[in-house]
């Protein structure tokens, strides 16, 4: 079964991006190089951003009870 | 998306069971897909080729039509998955055709033949400041991005932005604009927004939504004596206008709600929203509190353009299938 990477890697990866793309902008700021690396920096920051999202919506409880309402643990008495 | 496809009920999903890194989301009416999937070039092609992900030498078009195509008329495809964390094309999953399907991403009106294929298009067009702002509140998280890195990436991506995306808002039936408020002088905190609905007049199956009196020009702060707001208080207008050309009707909110109060009072004025029953849309805009947005004009808006393609989609099929019985008649 395939695992989505850890978001700790990610981070890793938008740290290393950013670095990247400074030092590719040093040489020539209108370079292909450059607007392409820091395209790959956006990117990242926004595969970052969404498994940051992923992590918040992990809460073991609320996913039991959305297969299982039925249980003890995730009746609600509306009425 | 999410308060788009929670019209028709149901969460959409990623497809189970398949790749985790899927950009697909799957619910019983809808289906998304996001259309970095037709990426010809992955992250490493791209850095070789000196090329953003904005530019069309990025994307297979033709494939995007093909498979477009196919599953409008009705036949599953094989649609590669382009995965955002390995930045690689990934082996493909299969689509089956679903009722409504989506397409979003960055380049969705940019080819002609796969704009001919959309009964509705939607641009996202949000202004200069507002998106630094929100990249500012997205990324200053992220350890390595200050502000200085968040905007070099927005200026390095302008020039393809400015000659590949931006262009294809002339082509959307609907434009939800979100700008600074105007409510607040000399405001920087880009919290509080100023969003506008840019309705396309003369589409088929799409009625415009409107304030009190349909084409004529009305400027509404509801906050008064019947209802009570906070700073900075809530402000609509509504008019006719022309955008690239286009007819068009333009409606605008400038604040927020913080109230359930406000939200059906405001609903209560507002016509041609296609809602089902008395008080839809403040309904499906508290079913999603949670989610951004739900205090101010791109939350509301949002769910206004689910229902329109919810009419829409109603209308179409009816068409349909009214056709063919017309025919055996003769």
């Amino acid at each position: 079964m395939q695992v989505r990477a850890a978001p700790d890697s990610l981070s890793e990866k938008v740290e290393q991006s950013i670095k990247e793309a400074q030092e590719a902008c040093s040489d020539d700021p209108a370079s292909g190089e450059c607007v392409a690396a820091w395209d790959e920096v956006e990117e990242l920051s926004a595969a970052a951003s969404h498994a940051r999202d992923r992590l918040k919506d992990n809460d073991p409880l609320e996913n039991y009870c959305k297969d299982n309402p039925e249980t003890d643990e995730c009746k609600t008495y509306d009425n | 998306m999410r308060r788009l496809t929670s019209v028709f009920g149901g969460a959409a999903e990623p497809p189970k069971g398949g790749n985790p890194d899927s950009n697909t989301l799957i619910s019983d009416m809808t289906t998304v897909i996001c259309l970095d999937d037709y990426h010809s070039l992955d992250r490493t092609g791209r850095k070789e080729k000196g090329v953003t992900a904005l530019d069309p030498r990025a994307n297979d078009f033709d494939l995007m039509y093909e498979q477009v195509k196919a599953l409008k008329s009705g036949i599953a495809v094989d649609k590669p998955i382009y995965n955002h964390v390995s930045g690689l094309l990934d082996p493909p999953e299969l689509i089956k055709p679903p009722k409504i399907l989506v397409i979003e991403g960055l380049h969705p009106m940019f080819d002609e033949r796969v704009r001919d294929l959309l009964d509705f298009s939607i641009y996202l067009d949000i202004s200069n400041e507002v998106k630094f702002a929100w990249k500012i509140q997205r990324d200053m998280a992220e350890r390595g991005h200050s502000l200085e890195s968040i905007k070099a990436s927005i200026e390095a991506r302008k020039p393809d932005f400015d000659a590949f995306i931006d262009p294809q808002k002339q082509y959307a039936d609907a434009v939800i604009e979100v700008l600074p408020t105007q409510l607040i002088p000399d405001d920087n905190e880009g919290k509080v927004l100023r969003v506008r609905l840019i309705m396309k007049e003369g589409v088929e199956h799409f009625s415009p939504v409107y304030l009190f009196d349909e084409g004529s020009t009305v400027s509404w702060i509801p906050c008064g004596r019947k209802l009570t707001c906070s700073y900075p208080g809530i402000k609509f207008s509504y008019g006719p206008d022309t955008y690239f050309g286009h007819e068009v009707s333009v409606l605008e909110m400038d604040g927020q709600f913080d109230r359930l109060d406000e939200l059906i009072y405001v609903e209560s004025h507002l016509s041609n929203l296609s809602t089902k029953f008395y008080g839809e849309v403040t309904q499906q805009m508290l079913k999603h509190a949670d989610f951004p947005g739900s205090n101010n004009g791109t939350g509301l808006f949002q769910t206004i353009v689910g229902l329109k393609i919810r009419d829409l989609y109603e209308q179409i099929t009816a068409s349909k299938t009214a056709a063919p019985l017309q025919a055996t008649k003769a």
